[in-house]
């Protein structure tokens, strides 16, 4: 290859530039919607594994343990029974357990799960890369019949501080048991996580046991609660999320709650667990990436179109340039240039306009969504410049070995 | 007496799967003399120019242009040679559709680094000497910044000359460069053409089926008179 070539492929390109810049086109949005999706994708496996962090056991029923998951991360499908209140005091004193916060499941408001727990829980509940809750407005709960509300839960229900809502029993969108009677007022909300969080009502643990007294039959009696803090105990908690002092304890801590005799228990690995789920739901990332791939080549084939069509026309060309002194491989080199040429600038652009379009919205998918996406010029979109560029020359070979045997056969003569 | 521009000796051509095509046991051209080559289409001239200028192989016999053997198996020295030393004018299409006038007849010099030196060591800076030879010509400044394809036949025609001649090289190859122009605008380039040849000291090898045209040129040859092959047809 001769430098010269550089600049007779640059004009050359300029020369056709409708035709050039319609090739570069296709391959701008191919190149565009792969790093997008890639972004979004990372983003969203990213944002899944760190749904919870920084807890090292989640506690309940003896049961499944991708159910466990569901019910006390993910708000999804229903516990198969409870732990009792006792288990909770033994697995908060157990050795080296840093802190343990209880949370009680099983009402809900418009479809939305409501969690009893203690304020604890704003303080250890870590998501993402250790990120804790924040407060948008007001303050966490410290009384009963107190609420605060989740991101989501705030925005779509329009509800302000100060605000009253009523809970109802059971997990359904309609519910035809409400608490009546027991008004939460909201005194917080919760600025976006991206997680469950975020579509969940916190309550303290009182107040669900407030509301539920009487409720034994499995209905409303009209008998006034006495609120007495004694009263206001529960006999038993949906799953109990534990901190431990130690990485190297956990596994010990584990098996104890396991094979725990008392009571059956099942203690998870959060991490574990989530990747495991992953593992079941993200087949569909596979084929996203799959998909874009797909449409990345077919934006690379209009090179070869491109090229191959202009072949004829450019026979004369190509005699001019071996008189004047070209070798065969000049010319070989010149189409393949070409054809990198216009790959590079497709992917070059393509990487350009994600990396302002994903600039001018992370912030907006932050808070809207606490979506992380990663920003900035990394490996993925080096690996893609010169994958595309490659695959350019690659596709360019095949109409420059053309005209290069169209030039040795052409000879000294112009074909008319 | 120096160096012929062209040495032929017991050349044999046949494209692959053809007759024979072209026989020429003895043809010389000497150095800055002008030779009319007259032949019909088909008669194997655009091959005979193809093999002199190095861009397809002999099968057997010897070719020399300027003192350099055009050896067969070394194309990359034959393209070298031909880039240095070789000027060819084609009939038609003589520009390249995306250069512009002034940059087609540069062109030579992005392939031949001899060529660019010959210019630097006569003291000539290669766009001086491009505008000298398209004044000469006679294509005066304005256009050749502009679209090749923008000029007429006859312009383009005279680009293609002062491409040839651009770093003076030993001989120019001309394959009826002058079968697409009108009367007039024919005599003009063919004084130009011998004209500049002369005073660059390169010989001219100018091929047509026009044999009114011989009398300008130093010498005249009938192809099929020297091609034994050609006999038969």
């Amino acid at each position: 290859m001769r430098a010269p070539l550089l600049t007779l492929a640059w004009k050359s390109l300029l020369n056709r530039g409708l035709s050039v810049g319609l090739t570069i086109l296709a391959i701008v949005l191919s190149v565009t919607l792969y790093l997008g999706v890639e972004k979004i994708r990372s983003g969203v496996r990213d944002s899944f594994n760190s749904t919870i962090s920084d807890t090292d056991l989640i506690v309940g029923a003896r049961g499944g343990s991708l159910n466990l998951l569901l019910y006390s991360v993910f708000r999804l499908g229903d516990p198969t029974a409870n732990m009792g209140w006792d288990s909770y005091e033994l697995v908060a004193s157990a050795p080296n357990v840093e802190w343990a916060v209880p949370i009680s499941l099983g009402d809900s408001h418009r479809g939305y799960r409501v969690v009893g727990t203690t304020a604890d829980y704003f303080q250890h509940y870590r998501y993402g890369r250790s990120r804790p809750l924040e407060l948008a407005t007001g303050r966490a709960f410290n009384g009963l019949h107190e609420v605060v509300l989740g991101a989501e839960v705030a925005r779509l229900l329009a509800y302000q501080i100060g605000d009253e809502v009523v809970l109802s029993h059971g997990v359904g969108e309609v519910s035809f048991a409400d608490h009546s009677g027991h008004d939460f007022a909201v005194v917080g909300v919760l600025a976006p996580t991206g997680t469950p969080v975020d579509r969940s009502l916190h309550v303290s643990l009182e107040s669900i046991e407030a509301i539920h007294i009487g409720w034994d039959t499995g209905m409303a009696t009209r008998a006034d609660p006495g609120e007495d803090a004694d009263a206001l105990t529960p006999d038993s908690v949906t799953a109990v999320l534990v901190g431990v002092n130690s990485p190297i304890r956990v596994l010990g801590l584990q098996r104890q709650i396991n094979t725990y005799g008392g009571e059956a228990l099942t203690a998870i690995m959060p991490g574990v667990a989530l990747s495991q789920l992953w593992e079941v739901i993200g087949a569909a990332e596979t084929a996203f990436t799959a998909i874009s791939l797909l449409v990345i080549t077919v934006g690379l084939f209009g090179i070869l179109t491109a090229l191959t069509s202009g072949l004829n026309e450019r026979r004369r060309e190509m005699a001019v340039l071996r008189a004047t002194g070209a070798r065969p491989s000049d010319i070989f080199g010149l189409l393949v240039l070409e054809a990198s040429s216009i790959a590079a600038a497709g992917a070059i652009i393509g990487i350009i306009i994600t990396q302002v379009g994903f600039a001018l919205v992370s912030g907006a998918v932050r808070s809207q969504y606490g979506l992380d996406l990663g920003g900035g010029f990394g490996l993925s979109e080096m690996s893609v410049l010169v994958a595309v560029t490659l695959a350019g020359a690659l596709l360019g070979a095949w109409p420059a070995w053309r005209a290069q045997r169209n030039a040795l056969a052409d000879g000294l003569s112009i074909r008319l | 007496m120096s160096v012929p521009a062209i040495a032929i000796t017991n050349l044999r051509f046949a494209w692959p799967g053809s007759p024979d095509l072209l026989a020429i046991d003895e043809f010389k051209l000497a150095a800055a003399e002008s030779l009319f080559l007259a032949g019909a289409s088909g008669s194997g001239k655009s091959t005979l120019l193809g093999l002199i200028a190095g861009i397809t192989p002999a099968n057997t016999g010897e070719i020399s242009v300027l003192g350099e053997h055009m050896d067969p198996a070394r194309a990359a020295r034959r393209d070298a040679i031909r880039a240095s030393q070789l000027g060819v004018i084609f009939q038609l299409f003589n520009l390249v559709p995306y250069l512009t006038p002034l940059e087609n007849v540069l062109l030579p010099l992005r392939f031949s680094p001899e060529r660019a030196s010959r210019l630097r060591d006569a003291g000539l800076c290669p766009h001086q000497e491009a505008h000298r030879l398209l004044d000469v010509l006679g294509l005066d400044g304005d256009g050749l910044d502009r679209a090749s394809t923008a000029l007429s036949v006859g312009q383009q025609q005279r680009v293609a000359a002062a491409r040839a001649l651009l770093g003076r090289p030993g001989l120019v190859i001309a394959d009826e460069p002058t079968s697409a122009l009108d009367h007039d605008t024919r005599d003009a380039f063919l004084s130009l053409l011998t004209t500049e040849c002369q005073a660059s000291g390169a010989a001219l090898l100018f091929v047509s089926h026009d044999r009114s045209l011989a009398a300008r040129f130093d010498r005249s040859v009938e192809l099929d008179v020297i091609n034994k092959a050609g006999g038969s047809r």
